[in-house]
């Protein structure tokens, strides 16, 4: 086309500007900044001293660190494989109904998902209450008749947070998986129950295979998504005095805020922000390597 | 009548065990509706029962017992909560974060996803590649950051403060470009020959074609914004200054545990997104969708 | 800047190219060709698809770049132009129309984005809804009309703005058969109403025999023939524009041709017999000859006949009801001839077919006309 190149600019730039700005002042800048203050011992507000890889050293040497890096791995493994498989159920589950009964079970799994965290915070401590929970019921039978404060006991605590955590975020993935399914044509479902194939068969040779894509897409958010937790384990932890329940973010700003060592805590973001990378790029590789096969 | 014998494959006899087959397959196929209906129900069970427990009074809420109906059905819970505690700013302070949040967004991730996809100028492609990058940092890593830099601007405790960070939408400038990409040449040709400057296309052709992506995009911003527990938390240390995701863990009440009032804070606070969700499900689904897709 | 030359009878040409080329990259779709388009002309862009017909088009709208060359509108160079201050309007294939505006909203589009007043915005709007009927459709969306009305709304909008030039892209082609005829009466009427300059690209050569004063056939990037549609019809300049205009379409065949006599060429025929053909111009014969023959220019005779040019069979009989196709079986291949609606003939039957020594073409082995 044939235009005035100095209007095309300066409507670009006009245009352009804005999101410029903000995005170079609020993501940019602090995220370079993030990358320079790990190498120093600065505090939370002030500069520091550039004290090179101590900070590293600092970490893998405290105890604590190496806490909220397990407790972040174990819940990833507790969340995204259970999460993304019960996601893949139920969007099948619910594909197969039709009309009022599709439409009243899609909104039961999906309207956890838009809650804010600490709603679901409450209403699940509400039904775990040591007291008067509802969930006391169901756990009554394994303990001989005695209450159990879910939350305060050590090794229940990251399964439980788990499990509220897929309760809270199944619609997503099941949305995710219902679209694709719905790209599946039923004629090649048709095609297989004439050459006798029963619900099994058809599950493991026509819908795992070709909602592959789908479920390594939702493998990798879950986990890129879990790995930054913290609302909910901050909150479900948060009457309890321990560290032991510690994630990574939190060790972040416990750094930051608490321990008032701005430079620490860039460190461990780094740490974090390198742990994610890292594995969402083996994780991408392996599912494609398994999606090709 | 014939007293002709039926063979075994007689159409008849394959036809009625093709019947029995039938009958068959469908009783695991109702076993399995059946199954998914009581899951459902299950699962929704504990967004009801938190609900149906702040209809309660509080001696029936802390009575021995499953109680579906409350038996004395009361409001007492939210009148208490909308009178005794700060909810009402908590409101008024997530709305407005939330919904500057979201006209800011939109319309800079409108204008920006435009200029890449229908202007050339120098940069586009360094822009378009910083966009694409920003996925692999993840926010709550630079929480700390944003903190110093809202530290040094004073905003520390303070709505501007709350709503800058939240302005990191790539996803959305990125669901933009790729619609406007997405328009046939022809309409953009057809009102260059018209007269229209850029802003008059975006305006007044671009956009308008499509509202749904905008409703879509604007609706997914304005929840997230208003569910964001993190940065708020972070950013605010007074009562006043809490949106209302926060406000709600961080009040205890003056007079000892009151279940009933811890839950009615926590539907109130959910109140407004589940409205907007019922209203608008289906671009709820489409944005959600749209920013899988861009994921992948 | 030197003067833009004179056509025929003195004026200026409205629209003109000169010398213009265009490349993507390393492919040149068209080079070094030079057009003249005269005011109040309706202008035939015609060639198969490939030709690079839509993007002279475009680079007279400004919406593809001249890599080199200039182009001219009403003798000022606008070859660095931005469209809209060309004074030109565009209907395009796919009409364009904004989906979300209604046909009103549509049509006054350019008078909106120029600020014009709200009532010269009506007023406008309404008058040219009423030439083209389209008065009971005007809060309509696109959506809700049909596709000869959507038409109409596109040649709506470029009326609106009273343009100097009216450019065309092929605008009939996604009408059916029955509803492009009537678009074509309507454009044909308009033009006699407006005696706007108007460029109207297509693929059709009825639509470009129909409508247009002056057809510029392009094949390739290159100016096949330039010239009224009886002129391009009855004297060809080359095989291209033979082949290309009329339907159905001339016959080919190789021919040997004598020396020529004063103007006349002896023309021996496959089979054998001889003919006579008239040649139109001064160049030297280049074998190898082909012949062109019109359909119905081919006359049928006894098959005994010792005067025809050849004996055939009829293959295949096509009854159209105003005429009747035959396609017949010779030494020169299957030919086509064109006959009375009701003239008796039956597959399989033998004839004899004429021609005419002013009737025929004869082409070079370059393709032009001899």
């Amino acid at each position: 086309m044939v235009k005035s190149r100095r209007n095309e600019i300066v409507a670009a730039y006009a245009l352009m500007a804005p999101f410029i700005v903000v995005y170079g002042v609020v993501f940019v800048y602090p995220s370079v900044k993030m990358f320079e203050l790990g190498f120093t011992d600065a505090p939370l507000i002030g500069a520091g001293a550039w004290v090179g890889f101590k900070n590293f050293w600092r970490l893998q040497s405290d105890r604590l660190f190496w806490t909220a890096v397990w407790n972040t791995l174990y819940f990833v493994l507790l969340s995204v494989v259970p999460s993304t498989l019960a996601g893949l159920a139920i969007a099948i589950a619910i594909n197969r109904l039709k009309g009022w009964m599709q439409s009243a079970t899609l909104a039961a799994f999906f309207l956890p998902y838009i809650l804010p965290v600490s709603v679901v915070y409450r209403i699940w401590s509400w039904m775990f209450d040591k007291d008067f929970g509802v969930a006391q019921y169901a756990i009554v039978p394994f303990t001989g008749g005695e209450h159990v404060s879910v939350f305060r006991t050590l090794p229940l605590f990251m399964p439980a947070v788990a499990f509220v955590t897929v309760w809270w975020l199944i619609g997503f993935n099941v949305l995710l998986f219902i679209a694709g399914l719905r790209n599946i044509s039923s004629e090649i479902y048709e095609a297989s129950a004439l050459d006798g194939a029963g619900r099994w068969t058809q599950f493991r040779r026509i819908t795992w295979p070709l909602i592959w894509p789908v479920t390594a897409l939702v493998l990798t958010i879950q986990l890129i998504l879990q790995l930054k937790i913290f609302d909910q384990v901050y909150l479900f932890a948060a009457n309890v005095r321990t560290d032991a329940t510690m994630v990574m973010v939190q060790y972040i700003l416990k750094q930051g805020f608490q321990m008032n060592r701005g430079g620490l805590a860039a460190a461990a973001s780094m740490v974090l922000f390198v742990l994610i990378v890292v594995l969402s790029v083996l994780q991408f590789q392996m599912l494609r390597a398994r999606g090709q096969r | 009548m014939s007293a002709t014998a039926q063979s075994v494959d007689s159409p008849a006899a394959v036809g009625a065990r093709g019947l029995s087959r039938l009958r068959h397959l469908d009783l695991i196929g109702l076993v399995i509706t059946v199954a998914t209906l009581a899951l459902a129900v299950v699962w929704a069970f504990p967004l009801y029962w938190g609900l149906v427990t702040t209809f309660k009074p509080e001696y029936e809420i802390v009575r021995p017992g499953v109680q579906l109906w409350p038996e004395h059905f009361t409001f007492e819970n939210y009148i208490h909560v909308l009178l005794r505690t700060k909810i009402g700013l908590w409101y008024l302070n997530s709305l407005i974060t939330s919904g500057a949040v979201t006209v800011i967004v939109v319309v800079m991730a409108a204008a920006a996803g435009y200029a890449i996809s229908q202007l050339e100028f120098h940069g586009r492609r360094f822009f378009w590649w910083m966009i694409l990058a920003s996925f692999m940092v993840p926010i709550p890593s630079v929480t700390v950051n944003h903190f110093i830099l809202m530290s040094q601007f004073h905003w520390i405790n303070s709505l501007p403060g709350v709503i800058a960070p939240q302005l990191i939408a790539p996803v959305t400038v990125i669901i933009y470009k790729q619609f406007f990409d997405s328009v046939p040449r022809d309409f953009r040709e057809a009102a260059v020959i018209d007269g229209a400057s850029e802003l008059q296309l975006l305006f007044r052709i671009y956009l308008p074609m499509n509202w749904g992506i905008t409703t879509a995009v604007a609706i997914i911003t304005f929840i997230g914004a208003w569910n964001l527990f993190l940065w708020p938390f972070v950013a605010v240390n007074t009562e006043d200054k809490m949106n209302i995701t926060v406000g709600i863990t961080q009040v205890h009440d003056a007079f000892g545990v009151s279940y009933g009032r811890d839950l009615a804070t926590a539907m109130l606070a959910a109140l407004p997104v589940a409205i907007v969700y019922l209203i608008f499900q289906r671009r709820v689904t489409q944005a959600i969708m749209l920013s899988a897709g861009i994921k992948g | 800047m030197s003067a833009p030359p004179k056509n025929g009878n003195g004026a200026e040409p409205h629209v003109e190219l000169k010398r213009v080329t265009k490349r993507y990259g390393a492919v040149t779709a068209i080079s070094d060709l030079s057009l003249a388009v005269d005011k109040g002309s309706f202008t035939a862009l015609l060639g198969p698809s490939g030709c690079g017909k839509s993007t002279l088009l475009r680079m007279i709208a400004g919406l593809e770049v001249i890599t080199a060359g200039q182009c001219f509108i009403d003798s000022i160079d606008v070859t660095d132009v931005p469209p809209a201050q060309r004074r030109i309007a565009m209907v395009f294939q796919s009409y364009a129309l904004y989906p979300h505006m209604t046909v009103r909203q549509n049509i006054a589009f350019s008078l909106s984005v120029a600020g014009a007043p709200r009532k010269t915005q009506e007023d406008r709007t309404r008058e040219v809804a009423r030439i083209l009927q389209l008065e009971p459709y005007l809060d309509r969306r696109p959506a809700e009309l049909s596709g000869g009305q959507r038409q109409r709304v596109a040649i709506g909008r470029a009326l609106v703005r009273k343009p100097e030039v009216f450019l065309f892209d092929e605008p009939l082609s996604n009408l059916d058969a029955k509803l492009r005829v009537q678009m074509r009466l309507e454009l044909a009427k308009l033009h006699a109403d407006l005696v706007t300059t108007m460029i109207y690209v297509t693929h059709d050569q009825t639509e470009a025999m129909t409508l247009a004063d002056k057809i510029v056939v392009l094949d390739k990037g290159t100016i096949s023939q330039v010239g009224s549609p009886l002129e391009l019809y009855n004297r060809p300049a080359n095989k291209f524009v033979a082949a290309f205009i009329g339907s159905p379409s001339m016959n080919f065949f190789g021919v040997d041709v004598a020396p020529a006599d004063d103007g006349v060429a002896n023309v021996v025929l496959p089979g054998g017999r001889t003919a006579r053909a008239r040649l139109r111009g001064k160049s030297a014969i280049a074998a190898p000859v082909e012949l062109g023959v019109r359909p119905e220019h081919l006359a049928l005779v006894d098959p005994n006949d010792p005067a025809s040019a050849f004996r055939g069979a009829i293959r295949i009989v096509e009854r159209l009801g105003n005429a009747t196709l035959l396609y017949v079986d010779t030494p020169a291949g299957q030919l086509i001839v064109q006959g009375e609606g009701n003239l008796e003939a039956k597959p399989g039957q033998g004839v004899g077919l004429t021609l005419s020594e002013s009737d025929v073409h004869l082409f070079g082995a370059s393709g032009a006309s001899l």
